[in-house]
C-alpha cells in the first residue's frame, strides 16, 4: 500500500539509477531520518545510551563485515580483532595528544594495514581454509593484544578512553556522543548504498561469483580481494574507536574476543548477507533479542513459580543466541534483509499480486 | 639445551597431542563422510563429558557403566543434529554451513552451562596419579590411556573406511547429488557421521574430562581440534594422528621454552600460528586430499 | 507421428499382469517449476517401452535434463517441483519418492558431465553404487558384469576416478548405475565432451546392455546423429515441450530434423539458414 509503482516512469539513466527510485521510499528515508535525528529528545536518555547507541555502531560494524562478506564473498572471522586494532590505535593516539579526528582516522589506516595482512591469506586460500586462518589470526590478535602490556594497558588490561573533543569542541554529553555514532553510522550506509553503483561495487560481486571467471573478463580478482580488506578494515577500525569512545569508554581485550567476532558474522547472517537493510535488522536482533528473551523466560518462571538460579539466567541468553543463529539459517537464510524485501516486493503491488514480476 | 627437559616436554607433549587427535577425529570424521567442517566439536567433547557425569549423577551408576550409555545417547544426539540443523542446510554455501556448527557450538555450550552450571565437576577415572617412569621421565598415565584410545580409534576408522559404508561415507563427501542418483541415502550417511563423531567426542570428553575436570574449558579444544584436523589434512584419519602427534611435541616443547618468557600462556598462539602457517604452506595439510576446482 | 496413448485410469491403480505391452515409464502431462518462479518443461509426455531404447532429442535448455531429474527424483536438490503431471514406473506412481527409493525401483541416471566420485577408484566407486543392492555375492556378480562390459575400467580400478580419462569416467558413471541393478537406464549427455568414436564405443556397449538384459533405456543427447542410430523411438523437445515423437528411422529422414539437428543444411548461405531456423522453429 505504501509503495506504488504505479505511474512511475524512469525517463533517463539518473533517475533510474537513484539511490531510491521510488518516492514512497525516499519519504519513508526522510522520516526515518527525522527520527532519528529527534531520538534524543523523545527516547529516555537510557534507552538511547545503552540500546540505540550500541545498535548504531555495531550497525556501522556489521556492514562493514558485510562488505567483505556479502559483496567480496570473503570469509572474515577475525573482523572483532580488526575492531580491536583501529580501538586501541586510536585510543592510543587519543591519549598522546594527537586529535581526536585524526586518531581515528589513524585508527582505520591501521586497521587497514593490519586487515592486509588478513587478506594474505585471503590470495593463498579461500572458502573453509579462509575461515580458519582469519579465525586463527583473531586468536593471534587477541593474545599480542592481552599479552603486549604496551598495547593492553599494563596488568589490569583495561586502557581509559580520553574525552572525546570534536573539531576542538568536547563531546561529553549523551545526545553529543549519540550524534556521532549516528553520523558515523551514516557515511558508513551511504558509501555501502552507492557502492553497488560503482565499478568498485561490481569488481567486488564478480570476484565473489567467481574470481578465477572475474580474472578472465579483466577484473583483477587479487588486487580488488586486497582493495575489499582494506575498505572493510578501515570501517571496522573506525567502528571499533568509536564504539570504545562513544560506548564503552574503555578498552579491554574481551571486548575484541572471538566470540566478538562470531557474534558479527551472526549479525551479517541474521541481517542478510550482502543486503544493507538487514545489517540494521541483524545487529538488532542480535543485540536485543537474547536479553528480551531472558526476560521474557525470567518472567514465565516466575509465572509458573519454578526458581531459575542466576548461573541459569546468565547462560539463557547465549543459548537463546546461538538457537537463534540455528533458527535463522533453517527458516530464511537469506536472513531479515530478504524478509523485508519479500514484504516489501509483496505491498509494491498490494492488492494486485499476480502483478507481480 | 637440557635434554631431559626436552624429553619429558617432547613425550608429555606427544601423549598431549593425540589426545587432541581425539578431538580432531571427529572433525575429520565428519568432513571426510559428508564435507562439513564442524566447528561444534569442542561443544560436543564438553557435552559427552556432562552427559557422563549426568548419567553417573542421576542414576548413580558407575563410570563403566554411565559412559557406554552415554556413548549411545550421545550416538542418538548425533543423529537429531543431522536431522534438525543439517538436513536442510544440504548444498547451501559453506557460510552457511560453518555459521550452523557455530550457532551449535554456542548453543550447547551455553544450554550445558544453564543446565549444569559452571564449576569445574571432576571425572573419576580411577586412573591412578602417579606418573609413570620412562627411565628419567615422567608420564602422566591419563594421558598415555588416552594415546592408546586415540591410536585404538584411529585403527577401527581406518577399517571403518575401507568397509562398504565407509566407502559410501567417502562417496557422499565427494558428490551429494551423484551419491543420491546411485540410490545412496545421503541423509542416513551424514546423519551416521554425526553420529559416530558425537560418539569419539564423548571418548575425548572422558578422557580430558579425567586430566582437567568437566567444565566450559573443555570447549575450547576446538581450536587444538581443529589445528590438528587441518595440519593433517580434512579427510585423513591418520593425518589427524601424526598432526596430533607433531603439534603436541611442537606445542609441548614451543610452549616449555616460550611461557617463562612471555609470562605463561603462549600455547594458543603457537596452536594459532601454526594453523595458520599450515593454511598459507600446505592447506591440504600433510595428507589431506587436493581439491582442484574445474573452471 | 504418434500420439501416446493417455493411460486408462485401471492402467495407473494397479499394474495389470499381462503388463507386457505397457510402457516401463511413462510421463503423463509433467510440469515441473525452479524455485517456485521458473517453468522448466510445459507438459511434458513419453513413454519408455519395456526393453526399448528411446531418445529424448533438443538443444540447451529444451527441459531434457529437467525431465529425467523429474523421473530421478533429483529435482528436489535443486529446488525444483513437479507441480503437475504425474511419472508412473512400471505401474506405479512414484511422484512423491525418495531419489533413493526410486533407484531401489529400478531407476538409474548417469548423471550429465559424469559426475564420478572422484577421490574414490573406480573399484571403490562401483561399491558405493551397490549400498541399495543387499548383499556381497550381488555386489561381487554385478562388479564382475560392468567389468565385463568395460574391461578398460578393471585395468584401471585402483587409479584415482578423478585422473581417468573423460572416456573412462563416462563408462564408471555408467557401470556405477548398472551396480543399482536397474529396469530403466536414463543416460544424460553421455557424448558431452567426448571423441566421436568413443561416443560410438560407449553407445555400442550401452546397446548391448539393452538387448543382452532387456534394459530399457533413455537417452537424452543433444548429439542427434549418435543418438538416432542406437535407439528405436525418439522424442524432440524445445523450449520445455514435446514437439515430435517418431521411430528413430522417420527422425532421420525428416527433413526439418536434418535441418536443425542433423546438420543437413549443406548449401545455404549461413545467413539464410538462421533466418530459415528462426522462422520454422515449433511453438515459437
Amino acid at each position: 500500500m505504501l509503495f506504488r509503482q504505479a505511474g512511475i516512469f524512469h525517463t533517463d539513466y539518473a533517475t533510474n539509477r537513484a539511490l531510491f527510485p521510488l518516492p514512497a521510499d525516499r519519504w519513508m528515508i526522510i522520516i526515518l531520518l527525522l527520527l532519528a535525528l529527534s531520538a534524543p529528545f523523545t527516547m529516555s536518555s537510557l534507552l538511547l545510551s545503552t540500546n540505540v547507541l550500541p545498535w548504531l555502531v555495531w550497525t556501522s560494524a556489521a556492514l562493514g563485515l558485510n562488505l567483505i562478506l556479502g559483496w567480496a564473498g570473503q570469509f572474515h572471522f577475525g573482523y572483532a580483532a580488526i575492531m580491536g586494532i583501529g580501538a586501541y590505535t586510536a585510543v592510543h593516539g587519543a591519549r598522546n595528544g594527537i586529535p581526536w579526528e585524526i586518531a581515528v582516522v589513524l585508527g582505520g589506516l591501521m586497521a587497514s594495514v593490519i586487515g592486509v595482512v588478513f587478506a594474505f591469506a585471503a590470495l593463498r586460500v579461500k572458502g573453509l581454509y579462509l575461515a580458519l586462518s582469519t579465525l586463527a589470526l583473531q586468536y593471534v590478535m587477541d593474545w599480542v593484544i592481552s599479552h603486549v602490556p604496551a598495547i593492553s594497558g599494563g596488568t589490569q588490561a583495561t586502557l581509559q578512553a580520553p574525552g572525546m573533543r570534536l573539531l576542538g569542541q568536547a563531546v561529553t554529553s549523551e545526545i553529543a556522543l549519540y550524534y556521532v555514532a549516528l553520523g558515523w553510522c551514516l557515511i558508513v550506509t551511504v558509501f555501502m548504498l552507492n557502492l553497488r553503483r560503482t565499478a568498485l561495487g561490481r569488481a567486488l560481486v564478480a570476484v565473489r561469483e567467481k574470481d578465477f571467471a572475474a580474472a578472465v573478463i579483466g577484473v583483477h580478482s587479487l588486487y580488488y580481494k586486497l582493495v575489499a580488506f582494506a575498505t572493510s578494515s578501515f570501517i571496522g577500525g573506525i567502528s571499533g574507536a568509536i564504539l570504545i569512545f562513544t560506548f564503552y569508554r574503555a578498552a579491554t581485550p574481551e571486548q575484541f574476543a572471538v566470540n566478538v567476532s562470531i557474534e558479527l558474522l551472526a549479525m551479517v547472517i541474521v541481517g542478510g548477507l550482502g543486503s544493507i537493510i538487514g545489517s540494521y535488522f541483524g545487529a538488532a536482533f542480535i543485540l536485543l533479542m537474547p536479553g528480551l528473551m531472558n526476560s521474557l523466560i525470567a518472567w514465565v518462571a516466575q509465572l509458573m513459580g519454578a526458581a531459575l538460579g542466576v548461573e541459569a539466567l546468565a547462560h539463557i541468553p547465549h543459548a537463546v543466541y546461538g538457537a537463534l543463529i540455528i533458527v535463522f539459517l533453517l527458516v530464511e537464510p537469506m536472513g531479515l534483509g530478504k524478509m523485508y524485501n519479500n514484504l516489501r516486493n509483496y505491498l509494491l503491488v498490494w492488492p494486485f499480486g499476480y502483478a507481480r514480476k | 639445551m637440557d635434554l631431559t627437559l626436552f624429553g619429558e616436554l617432547a613425550i608429555n607433549g606427544a601423549m598431549t597431542g593425540l589426545m587432541y587427535s581425539l578431538v580432531a577425529m571427529g572433525i575429520v570424521l565428519i568432513y571426510k563422510s559428508s564435507a562439513v567442517p564442524n566447528l561444534a566439536q569442542g561443544a560436543m567433547t564438553m557435552l559427552g563429558g556432562y552427559v557422563v557425569l549426568a548419567i553417573a549423577g542421576g542414576f548413580g551408576a558407575p563410570l563403566w557403566v554411565a559412559i557406554p550409555l552415554a556413548l549411545a545417547t550421545m550416538f542418538l544426539v548425533g543423529v537429531g543434529i543431522e536431522r534438525v540443523a543439517l538436513r536442510r542446510l544440504a548444498g547451501r554455501p559453506i557460510i552457511m554451513i560453518l555459521m550452523m556448527t557455530l550457532g551449535l557450538d554456542i548453543f550447547v555450550r551455553a544450554t550445558s552451562m544453564t543446565i549444569w552450571g559452571g564449576t569445574n565437576r571432576p571425572m573419576q577415572l580411577g586412573i591412578s596419579d602417579t606418573p609413570l617412569f620412562l627411565g628419567p621421565l615422567l608420564l602422566n598415565r591419563t594421558y598415555v590411556v588416552g594415546a592408546v584410545v586415540a591410536i585404538a580409534l584411529f585403527v577401527l576408522f581406518l577399517l571403518f573406511f575401507r568397509t562398504r559404508m565407509g566407502i559410501v561415507l567417502r562417496a557422499i563427501s565427494d558428490d551429494y547429488t551423484a551419491s543420491w542418483s546411485v540410490g545412496i541415502s545421503v541423509e542416513r550417511g551424514v546423519a551416521l557421521s554425526w553420529a559416530l563423531s558425537s560418539v569419539v567426542a564423548t571418548t575425548a570428553g572422558v578422557l580430558w574430562g579425567s586430566v582437567q575436570g568437566v567444565d566450559q574449558s573443555l570447549a575450547l579444544l576446538l581450536l587444538k581440534g581443529v589445528a590438528v584436523a587441518v595440519l593433517g589434512g580434512l579427510d585423513s584419519i591418520g593425518g589427524a594422528i601424526l598432526a596430533g602427534l607433531l603439534l603436541g611435541i611442537f606445542e609441548g616443547v614451543a610452549s616449555g621454552y616460550l611461557d617463562p618468557l612471555v609470562g605463561g600462556g603462549s600455547r594458543d598462539l603457537v596452536i594459532a600460528m601454526t594453523l595458520i602457517l599450515t593454511i598459507l604452506i600446505r592447506p591440504h595439510g600433510l595428507f589431506g586430499r587436493h581439491d582442484i576446482e574445474r573452471i | 507421428m504418434q500420439t501416446a496413448p493417455l493411460p486408462s485410469p485401471a492402467a495407473t491403480a494397479a499394474p495389470s499382469p499381462a503388463a507386457t505391452a505397457a510402457p516401463v515409464l511413462s510421463l503423463n502431462n509433467v510440469e515441473v517449476i525452479y524455485d517456485h518462479v521458473s517453468l522448466a518443461i510445459k507438459g511434458v509426455s513419453i513413454e519408455v517401452p519395456q526393453g526399448g531404447m528411446v531418445a529424448l532429442l533438443g538443444a540447451n535448455g529444451a527441459g531434457k535434463s529437467t525431465t529425467l531429474k523429474s523421473i530421478s527424483g533429483l529435482l528436489r536438490a535443486e529446488r525444483g517441483l513437479v507441480t503437475r503431471g504425474e511419472v508412473h514406473f512400471m505401474g506405479h506412481n512414484i511422484d512423491a519418492l525418495a531419489p533413493q527409493r526410486r533407484v531401489k525401483l529400478g531407476i538409474a541416471q548417469v548423471l550429465e558431465g559424469r559426475r564420478v566420485f572422484e577421490h574414490l577408484t573406480p573399484d571403490e566407486n562401483l561399491i558405493a553404487a551397490s549400498a541399495v543392492r543387499g548383499s556381497r555375492q550381488d555386489m561381487a556378480r554385478n562388479k564382475d558384469r560392468v567389468y565385463a562390459y568395460f574391461p578398460r575400467l578393471h585395468e584401471r580400478r585402483t587409479a584415482q576416478s578423478g585422473y581417468l580419462s573423460g572416456g573412462e569416467q563416462q563408462m564408471l558413471a555408467i557401470g556405477r548405475a548398472l551396480m543399482t541393478q536397474p529396469k530403466l537406464l536414463m543416460l544424460d549427455e553421455p557424448s558431452l565432451g567426448l571423441a566421436p568414436f568413443l561416443v560410438a564405443e560407449i553407445f555400442d556397449i550401452v546397446r548391448r546392455i539393452n538387448k543382452e538384459e532387456g534394459l530399457s533405456v533413455l537417452l537424452v543427447e543433444q548429439n542427434a546423429i549418435a543418438a538416432l542410430e542406437v535407439v528405436s523411438h525418439g522424442y524432440l523437445m524445445e523450449r520445455g515441450r514435446v514437439v515430435m515423437h517418431d521411430s528413430a528411422e522417420a527422425m532421420k529422414q525428416n527433413p526439418d530434423i536434418q535441418e536443425f539437428y542433423l546438420g543437413g543444411a549443406k548449401g545455404h548461405e549461413f545467413r539464410d539458414v538462421k533466418h530459415y531456423r528462426r522462422r520454422k522453429r515449433w511453438l515459437t
